[in-house]
């Protein structure tokens, strides 16, 4: 009997339910789950903890940039952007750049976007107290005037080729009107609600949950034909396949791009996948220094000749393929897919067991007790390998490491860690071999920051001054620096101070529904207001 | 010994006993002898081809790092088996003599008792364990069992408290205390038997709770490391291909299915016995 | 007795009060010297530079000294201002308080099944000790506590939500329903959202009651009274009702209490599957991003719900059994 009853209950459920679960999406509106709900997606207040890449997709659908990157992203000739606010500009000479504003671009509410807001984005964006990164970014800059209500004017000082990539990539700008002094902090009003110049506005936004965007009808670009996006959250990997795959969403982001879950949405008959240059690469980093003592070297990686052996004990293209399938390459050098440095680099080296263990040999490392494990001078070729728990993707490939070593009889001992105690760890030097991980920006001048002697994050105390001199003309060379970029490269794999072992794509699996489609590696959705949804 | 002997053929005599007895011996026999015939639960044969599903040269298939997933769940039988049983010995040991005496005493004791339990409840264990990590950089498989222990007892001792408060005022006891018994006899002949009701029963389902969580302690580092492989971290690798591969995790499941039913049948068989015997 | 009893409830506020105070102070401490910073998660996988740093510590209020920053925060609670996480960028009240609806929903619907279906299961078992309905329901109620909550969720929201599609695979509400549709149709969705993860706790909880209702019953059974009144030729369903549930009730009453902080903290893994709004993964996600006010706030509603378990099972056995009483 009450068999029966629950059983009926069951079904009533799942009658409502089935109604309420075919989430189909009328024409013209799109859903997209991120991991992350964006809470600030507002220039100049993405900083410290919002500094997310929610928040900054997000701000790329309300605020329009100056100019966007071109096809081939290349960050240091100007000509290769393409107009947004800014209609056209020119250089003046090698610290001045004049740019002009489109007389057609409004804000939401109508009024015309003017020089001054350009001016004002500027003076908030290089205040350090309201926005250290951005001031951090844009520290070459030395002064941003307003000549008339359409042309800005930005002097610098220091000449370099990416002058204007900094100009454009990193403050998109504000309403000045809207806002108090540049000093003030943004009102929560503006912030929940901005106004901005973008394809869309907030429309709806349930914490924790969604946000809605509506169609600007006066975007400068034309109206948008996607009228309605809704940017779902879900930060398990999982629950966003699911909905993908359910068909209760239309695009996910953020997926790993393990074979596994390729493999699951390459079988959905309604989904297909987009591959992009992703900016992570993934790395083994050898400390240059002993744990402990942070002025001695390293006792077994202080010596260049183990750090090579062991890049070439591994069989970086199996692991590759066994973790990424094709959707990855072994990087030459600490280079991601988006920077378009790596397309003039060599292949990277292969594995050679044979010679791994014959370099180890001669660097007179044996297995005197014959435990498997090589020694010198009573001390075992043991290492311990640190990794953060909370990527899949590193939590596999260290399993894969530490196998394949064991082969050459190097003995790698797993720590996986709690993010926070893993990084806190890699700061302070106490590790031997780190599994990191670094999302670049798409600007090869970032090199410095991990590779060059005082760099900020060279957490490893890698030191090679003529690496150092190679990065400085590369970055300050007036046609790119491609071929001095190269030879930084080449001796960075020369002096192996890391195993760099993956740099993936971005694997977008999106919905059939949707047509012409184009997704940025820099910000996936920045195109989404050209989209169709069917 | 003779007393444990005579518990132990009680057991035996029932069906559900001999079966938990049976399955129990079965897997930790199988965890001794198995594994020099069985392939290195460490070895990568084949990684490009990832998980296979189950066939003859691999029973229970292999995972996504192409190893022999039988062999695995073999060889983890020596880790969670050991966590588990440890483990739940020690917090059931301290959680019955915390919810004894407090039950018994009663008055300040109790609430001093209690408000200690409230505030090892209140503070969440990842911080203690998150302090354990910075300053120890690998834990042995002791020290792990005590750490488990320790922080495991303090919902037994309420029940155990709950149960003693209960009965505190049963005639058996109070007739106990007017025959002049003293506070030890009373609290171990008379209440504590009659509490292993529910502290049986709070061992024998904190068998896969500690199992899982020795999982999750090796996630946070500290713990047993891969590639030694446990029940639980079997699970958790596995959530990835949950649906690509559901034969690796369904295998170490089963093993954890398995094992928690036959202790909870022993646990059964035990209170049985206890109760027919007790009082 | 009511003074009595009134009594006594103030002496355990004040224990309470007194507990709390302990244990937030120990939070503060303890989540201080355990490694790792808010800033942390900003360095693992960008650049960040050492002025930044420098300026985000003092944006954060972690410049100060840590007795300067607990004073100011003790000061802020006593008004009723928990602080502002530093993740969200909002106060961590607001953040708490648009989580609440969600965490009691799922919550309360799993207490509710445990503290109903799982204690009448339970005590079915018990007066049918032995049988094959006994047996059956032990050991698939046992294989569903041995199964993690993760794996049940994935498992379900693969078949029912992408297989099947019967249910929404994750979420709370459907975003493309109108927000000024009927109640029906929001509570129709609500309900479809809110099975699949209510069920997967369900599965993995209901042992436990089950369990400790069967052996409190069994022990009750034999108690000489039950004999005395059955021997008196009162009926059976009189001696189950007005004698063996009241005493078998004890270690069930005890599990509530001990259960009812899992309303917060509880369903970590479930609401991260289903990507349900709940306090589960903010308190998580506040300990991994070491986010210090937004895990002050969740920890100290988690221990006040672990004080308040305490005191609803006290109260309880009270009323239950007024011997209980003088000692309590």
């Amino acid at each position: 009997m009450i068999a029966r009853r629950v059983a009926s209950v069951c079904a009533a459920v799942c009658a409502l339910a089935g109604q309420a679960s075919s989430q189909a999406r009328p024409p013209g509106t799109v859903v997209i789950v991120t991991g992350q709900f964006a809470s600030s997606p507002v220039p100049t207040t993405m900083e410290g903890a919002q500094s997310t890449t929610a928040n900054q997709e997000l701000s790329d659908q309300l605020f329009l940039r100056l100019a966007n990157l071109g096809p081939d992203r290349r960050t240091a000739d100007e000509r290769s952007f393409q107009p947004a606010l800014a209609r056209r500009w020119e250089r003046i000479d090698s610290l001045t750049i004049a740019v002009e504003l489109d007389p057609r671009a409004r804000w939401q509410d109508g009024r015309p976007v003017v020089a001054n807001d350009v001016a004002y984005t500027f003076a908030r964006a290089r205040d350090p107290k309201i926005a250290p990164k951005l001031a951090n970014l844009l520290r070459h800059l030395a002064d941003v005037s307003p000549d008339g209500d359409r042309r800005v004017v930005f002097r610098f000082s220091r000449a370099y080729p990416e002058q204007f990539y900094d100009i454009v990539f990193h403050a998109s700008p504000l309403p000045s009107h809207l806002l108090g002094p540049p000093s003030a902090e943004i009102p929560r009003d503006f912030i929940q609600n901005p106004v901005g110049s973008g394809p869309y506005r907030i429309a709806r936004a349930v914490p924790g949950q969604f946000i809605e965007l509506a169609a600007n009808p006066n975007f400068l670009f034309g109206p948008p034909k996607v009228s309605r996006v809704l940017f779902r959250v879900a930060g398990d990997p999982e629950a966003r396949m699911n909905l993908l795959l359910s068909d209760e969403a239309d695009a996910i982001e953020n997926v790993p791009g393990l074979v596994e879950n390729v493999r699951r949405f390459s079988e959905a008959a309604h989904v297909r996948a987009i591959a992009l240059p992703s900016s992570t690469m993934g790395y083994l980093l050898f400390n240059q220094r002993d744990r402990v003592d942070r002025s001695r070297p390293h006792p077994i990686l202080g010596d260049p000749g183990v750090r090579r052996a062991i890049r070439l004990a591994l069989d970086r293209q199996g692991i590759v393929r066994a973790t990424f399938d094709r959707f990855a390459a072994v990087p030459y050098g600490p280079v991601s897919q988006l920077l378009w440095i790596r397309e003039q680099s060599p292949a990277a080296e292969g594995q050679n067991l044979r010679e791994a263990r014959r370099l180890l040999a001669s660097l007179g490392w044996s297995d005197s007790d014959g435990d498997g494990v090589l020694d010198k001078n009573g001390m075992p070729l043991a290492l311990a390998l640190s990794y953060p728990l909370t990527s899949e993707v590193r939590r596999k490939i260290a399993l894969l490491v530490q196998e394949q070593l064991r082969a050459a009889g190097i003995r790698i001992e797993l720590i996986r860690l709690e993010g926070a105690v893993w990084n806190e760890r890699r700061t302070r030097g106490d590790f031997d071999i780190d599994f990191s991980s670094v999302l670049q920006d798409p600007t090869p001048s970032g090199l410095t920051q991990g590779w060059s002697c005082d760099g900020g994050t060279n957490v490893a105390k890698y030191c090679n001054p003529k690496v150092d001199s190679l990065l400085e003309r590369a970055i300050s060379d007036p046609r790119g620096g491609g071929a001095t970029w190269q030879a930084a490269l080449r001796q960075i794999e020369e002096d192996a101070p890391a195993v760099f072992l993956y740099a993936p794509l971005n694997v977008y699996p999106v919905s059939r529904r949707l047509h012409d489609v184009r997704l940025r590696p820099e910000s996936p959705w920045i195109q989404l207001w050209s989209w169709r949804a069917g | 010994m003779s007393w444990l002997a005579q518990l132990w053929a009680a057991v035996w005599r029932r069906r559900s006993g001999r079966f938990a007895a049976v399955a129990l011996a079965t897997i930790a026999l199988a965890a001794i002898v198995l594994p020099p015939v069985l392939p290195d639960p460490a070895a990568q044969p084949d990684i490009v081809a990832g998980a296979t599903p189950p066939a003859s040269a691999h029973p229970f298939g292999t995972d996504q790092l192409s190893r022999d997933v039988l062999s695995r769940v073999v060889s983890g039988a020596r880790v969670s088996l050991a966590v588990a049983a440890l483990a739940v010995l020690v917090s059931m040991t301290i959680g019955a003599a915390v919810g004894l005496t407090a039950g018994y005493f009663g008055g300040s004791v109790d609430a001093l008792l209690m408000r200690i339990v409230d505030a090892g409840l209140a503070i969440p264990r990842l911080f203690i364990l998150l302090l354990l990590l910075a300053v120890w950089e690998r834990i042995p498989l002791p020290a792990l069992v005590l750490i488990l222990g320790t922080t495991g007892w303090f919902g037994a001792s309420r029940l155990v408290r709950g149960e003693v408060i209960r009965l505190r005022h049963e005639p058996f006891v109070s007739g106990a205390e007017a025959l002049g018994a003293g506070r030890r006899r009373v609290m171990f002949r008379h209440l504590l038997p009659n509490t292993a009701g529910p502290l049986l029963v709070a061992a024998t389902l904190g068998v896969s709770d500690v199992i899982l969580l020795e999982a999750g302690l090796s996630f946070l580092g500290l713990g047993i490391q891969p590639p030694t492989p446990s029940w639980g971290a079997m699970i958790l690798d596995a959530k990835p291909v949950l649906v690509v591969a559901p034969w690796t995790s369904l295998f170490p499941g089963l093993a954890i299915v398995v094992t928690v039913l036959a202790v909870n049948l022993l646990g059964d068989a035990l209170s049985d016995v206890l109760d027919s015997s007790g009082a | 007795m009511a003074r009595g009893l009134s009594g006594w409830l103030a002496a355990r506020a004040v224990q309470a009060m007194a507990t709390l105070a302990v244990v937030l102070i120990l939070l503060f401490v303890l989540m201080r010297i355990a490694p790792g910073d808010p800033l942390g998660r900003l360095a693992s996988d960008r650049p960040i530079t050492p002025a930044e740093t420098a300026a985000l510590r003092a944006r954060y209020g972690l410049d100060r000294p840590i007795a300067a920053q607990f004073a100011s925060y003790v000061q802020g609670a006593v008004r009723g201002d928990f602080g502002t996480s530093i993740e969200y960028g909002r106060p961590v009240g607001a953040l708490i308080a648009e989580r609440l609806p969600a965490t009691f929903l799922l919550g309360g619907v799993v207490l509710l099944v445990n503290f109903t279906v799982g204690i009448w299961l339970g005590a079915l078992q018990a007066t049918n000790r032995g049988t094959l309905l006994d047996r059956l329901l032990t050991a698939v109620s046992l294989a569903g506590h041995a199964v993690p909550s993760f794996w049940l969720g994935l498992v379900l929201a693969w078949l029912v939500g992408v297989r099947w599609r019967l249910l929404p695979a994750a979420g709370m509400q459907n975003p493309l329903l109108d927000p000024d549709a009927g109640l029906a149709a929001r509570t129709a969705d609500l309900l479809a959202h809110l099975a699949l993860p209510a069920l997967t706790l369900c599965v993995v909880s209901l042992a436990g009651t089950m369990r400790y209702q069967r052996r409190a019953m069994i022990e009750v059974l034999r108690f000489p009274y039950i004999a005395t009144a059955r021997a008196k030729g009162v009926p059976e369903s009189q001696v189950l009702h007005r004698h063996a549930w009241r005493n078998a009730l004890f270690p069930v009453l005890t599990l509530f209490g001990l259960w009812l902080p899992i309303l917060v903290t509880g369903a970590v893994f479930v609401e991260s599957v289903f990507a349900w709004p709940g306090l589960g993964l903010l308190a998580a996600d506040a300990v991994g991003a070491r986010d210090y006010p937004l895990l002050m706030g969740t920890a100290a509603l988690a221990a006040g719900l672990v004080i308040l378990g305490g005191i609803v099972t006290d109260l309880a056995y009270a009323m239950l059994d007024p011997r209980v009483r003088a000692a309590a």
